[in-house]
């Protein structure tokens, strides 16, 4: 199962990433991605968290680590039993023309290729592509229709992708759907995440993918700019929001059970 | 004969001299004649000493001595008119703390000498006037006194009244001018960061007289002072391009330094925009003006030191294309490239910046429907109190209390703290990160006429520190 996108995510897709490597993860299935920035490593994270086996597959020599900031990550995926493949001579360094190549490598490792988040022309296309001559099955996860980062999981959709809502819909397109039935984590309700509690206003008008500044949200509100920063501030403390592209959007806080 | 220490232009006065002497129909000593700068082991500069040396020559001519206690300052023509010399008012401040009482200056440079309060200034228009002068044939009427006291209301160039939205930027603009802080704006292009930027000289309080007597001081001696009104009370802004060279921006050149931007910025604003963009030693060079409000510069002809204490506004794109975070246009960056580019930017420099706020497009949409906005005027009486406030407690602006200074006169409640600290946990911020945030509460506060740093104040400064974000 490979789970690619975009390496800019907002903070719902890397959440949707880590969260669905996680459950799949702990089903057993082992999940594929590209070591790349963002929703690659999201899905990673989230596979190591439950202590499953996970796959990197690297557009570099299995020597070289790219992006360098990924070491540690690449350590722990090996420590858990996972696997770093290349198809690149050792000391290769990364190279534009080498990475079609290897998305198209994580599509033949995969029975199934998830889409998390794709602007418009992102690599995790080509990815999706590749499992289409494959005769693999591409998924896609649904976004706000305002955001950039959704254009290309969106019109995967409405090519015929399956929607993905939670880990269980990939379960069940890898017809594993049977052996998780009993998991109180396959129900939509309990795709994993609690929106922060609604204590203060600010929080109603922010999203979890489009960044609103402080201005826009003290318009809306009729507050104040000085109290608004602050206000934002105290919920950034709280963990409740982050700074997104120059705004604020709301976080997704894990559920209890990811604690 | 001219000995002591002359460069060019003062070697080339000998023939000046002459000359001027002849054409003013006085003679000119046909014996050896020996004319001693002293003292002979600093080196002379400039066209200034053609005046003194030729009145030193007349008068000795005529078994006189010069006025005690008097100066003399000017370029001499050959027909014997007087001309004008840069950094007349400098040198008559100078003069005047070294107890001279009486400075001969060129008449057109005499309102520059004016105004230094006390200083008899006589207007020179030609050597033969000024000789008459000293003979007691026809003495010349001193200069009247520059007109220190009557500051017009410094006109407004850019209003903050025309700035569409960005709330959040004039919120901090406005802390910037009340407690003397600098400010980082990050925003793509056409975003209106030029226009903020613009508006600041307009919600600072006008210069005050000794400060609107530097700022003619160091336009004195680059030339640039208006013969008319020498004096100027609107606070400066200079925004150098991105290409300036490390000379244009912190100042030098050969023999003796010339100043700088930043020396032309002083007490007023400097504005950089492109901040990514400039060369690295150039924004290195910008760290110990920063901290210090003057900058030293070494050249062969000496050393000198300008003042430069001016608010630091910088704009930056939040990467190469400009355009992340953009809601309508994409960006086409590699995460690698937004990186390297904002490395560039990180470290010391932007731990100087106490300020720090994105600034995004406004919808066409808005900048039709929105009302205007609140006038510089009134954010500006805001200001001014927050300064006095400021001024009657500590005696400086809060950009410039020292942490130890910030600890006695700043004290934060248990509240306050427990939030600066567990965000400084959070974040892993620096000292002077913390003590930076401190400051910037402390002007909150002051904006809200309060005695005590209240949690919000604290919330709002730490709201003004991108930097934090990608710990």
């Amino acid at each position: 199962m490979a789970i690619v996108g975009s390496r800019r995510p907002s903070p719902y897709g890397e959440a949707v990433a880590e969260q669905l490597g996680l459950e799949l993860a702990r089903a057993g299935v082992v999940v594929v991605s590209g070591l790349a920035l963002g929703i690659d490593a999201a899905a990673h994270r989230g596979a190591l968290n439950a202590g499953g086996v996970t796959v990197a597959v690297m557009g570099t020599g299995v020597d070289v680590i790219y992006p360098a900031a990924h070491g540690a990550l690449a350590e722990a995926i090996l420590a858990a039993g996972g696997a770093l493949v290349s198809q690149f001579p050792d000391g290769t360094t990364p190279r534009r023309h080498n990475f079609p190549a290897r998305n198209y490598t994580m599509a033949a490792l995969a029975d199934i290729v998830v889409v998390v988040e794709a602007a418009e022309g992102s690599g995790a296309l080509i990815t999706a592509e590749a499992a289409l001559d494959l005769h693999k099955e591409v998924m896609a996860v649904p976004g706000s229709v305002f955001s950039p980062l959704s254009v290309g999981t969106h019109s995967l959709l409405r090519d015929g992708a399956g929607l993905v809502q939670n880990a269980r819909d990939i379960l069940a397109a890898l017809r594993l759907g049977g052996e998780v039935l009993d998991d109180p984590l396959a129900t939509p309700k309990h795709l994993g995440f609690k929106l922060p509690g609604e204590r203060d206003g600010i929080l109603s008008h922010l999203s979890d993918v489009l960044a609103l500044n402080a201005a826009e949200i003290a318009r809306k509100l009729q507050l104040p700019i000085a109290e608004v920063l602050g206000r934002l501030t105290a919920l950034e403390l709280d963990g409740a929001v982050r700074r997104h592209q120059g705004g604020y959007v709301r976080a997704l806080r894990r559920g209890k059970e990811r604690a | 004969m001219l000995v002591g220490l002359a460069a060019t232009t003062v070697k080339e006065a000998r023939e000046r001299v002459r000359s001027a002497i002849r054409n003013s129909g006085l003679e000119f000593p046909t014996t050896r004649l020996t004319v001693n700068l002293a003292p002979a082991e600093m080196r002379k500069e400039g066209t200034a000493l053609d005046l003194p040396m030729a009145v030193a020559i007349a008068l000795a001519r005529a078994g006189k001595a010069a006025p005690p206690r008097s100066a003399f300052l000017g370029e001499l023509a050959l027909d014997g008119s007087i001309r004008h010399v840069d950094g007349v008012l400098v040198a008559a401040r100078g003069l005047w703390t070294l107890g001279y009482e009486r400075v001969f200056v060129p008449a057109v440079d005499a309102p520059e000498a004016a105004l230094v309060d006390g200083l008899e200034v006589i207007p020179c228009a030609s050597l033969i006037a000024v000789v008459n002068h000293l003979l007691g044939v026809q003495p010349i009427s001193p200069a009247a006194r520059g007109d220190l006291d009557s500051a017009p209301p410094a006109a407004i160039d850019h209003d903050l009244a025309e700035v569409h939205g960005q709330e959040e930027a004039k919120r901090a603009l406005e802390v910037a001018a009340a407690g003397g802080h600098h400010l980082l704006m990050s925003g793509p292009p056409g975003a209106g960061k030029t226009m903020l930027a613009r508006c600041l000289p307009g919600i600072l309080p006008p210069l005050e007289l000794a400060e609107a007597l530097e700022v003619a001081q160091v336009r004195s001696l680059l030339g640039e002072l208006p013969r008319e009104g020498p004096l100027d009370w609107a606070r400066p802004f200079r925004a150098p391009h991105h290409g300036v060279s490390m000379a244009g921006l912190i100042g030098g050149g050969s023999g003796l330094a010339q100043p700088g931007e930043i020396s032309r910025a002083h007490h007023g604003v400097l504005f950089l925009d492109e901040l990514a963009e400039f060369q690295t030693p150039v924004l290195q060079a910008l760290r110990q003006p920063l901290e210090a409000g003057r900058v030293g510069i070494t050249r062969s002809g000496g050393s000198v030191t300008y003042p430069a204490r001016f608010t630091l506004v910088a704009a930056t794109n939040p990467c190469p294309c400009g355009w992340a975070g953009d809601g309508v246009r994409g960006c086409r960056c590699t995460p690698a490239a937004i990186d390297t580019y904002q490395r560039r930017l990180s470290g010391p420099l932007l731990d100087r910046i106490d300020l720090q706020v994105s600034v995004r497009r406004v919808h066409l949409e808005m900048l039709a429907s929105e009302g205007r906005g609140e006038p510089s005027v009134s954010v500006r009486d805001r200001v001014v109190a927050a300064r006095s406030r400021q001024h009657e407690r500590q005696g400086c602006l809060n950009a410039q209390l020292k942490p130890a200074r910030l600890r006695q006169l700043a004290g934060l409640a248990p509240e306050p703290r427990r939030a600066l600290e567990r965000w400084g946990a959070q974040r892993g911020i620096t000292a002077r990160g913390f003590h930076r945030a401190w400051r910037v509460a402390r002007t909150s506060a002051d904006l809200d006429g309060s005695e005590q740093i209240e949690e919000h104040h604290i919330l709002e400064a730490l709201g003004f520190r991108l930097q934090d974000v990608a710990a």
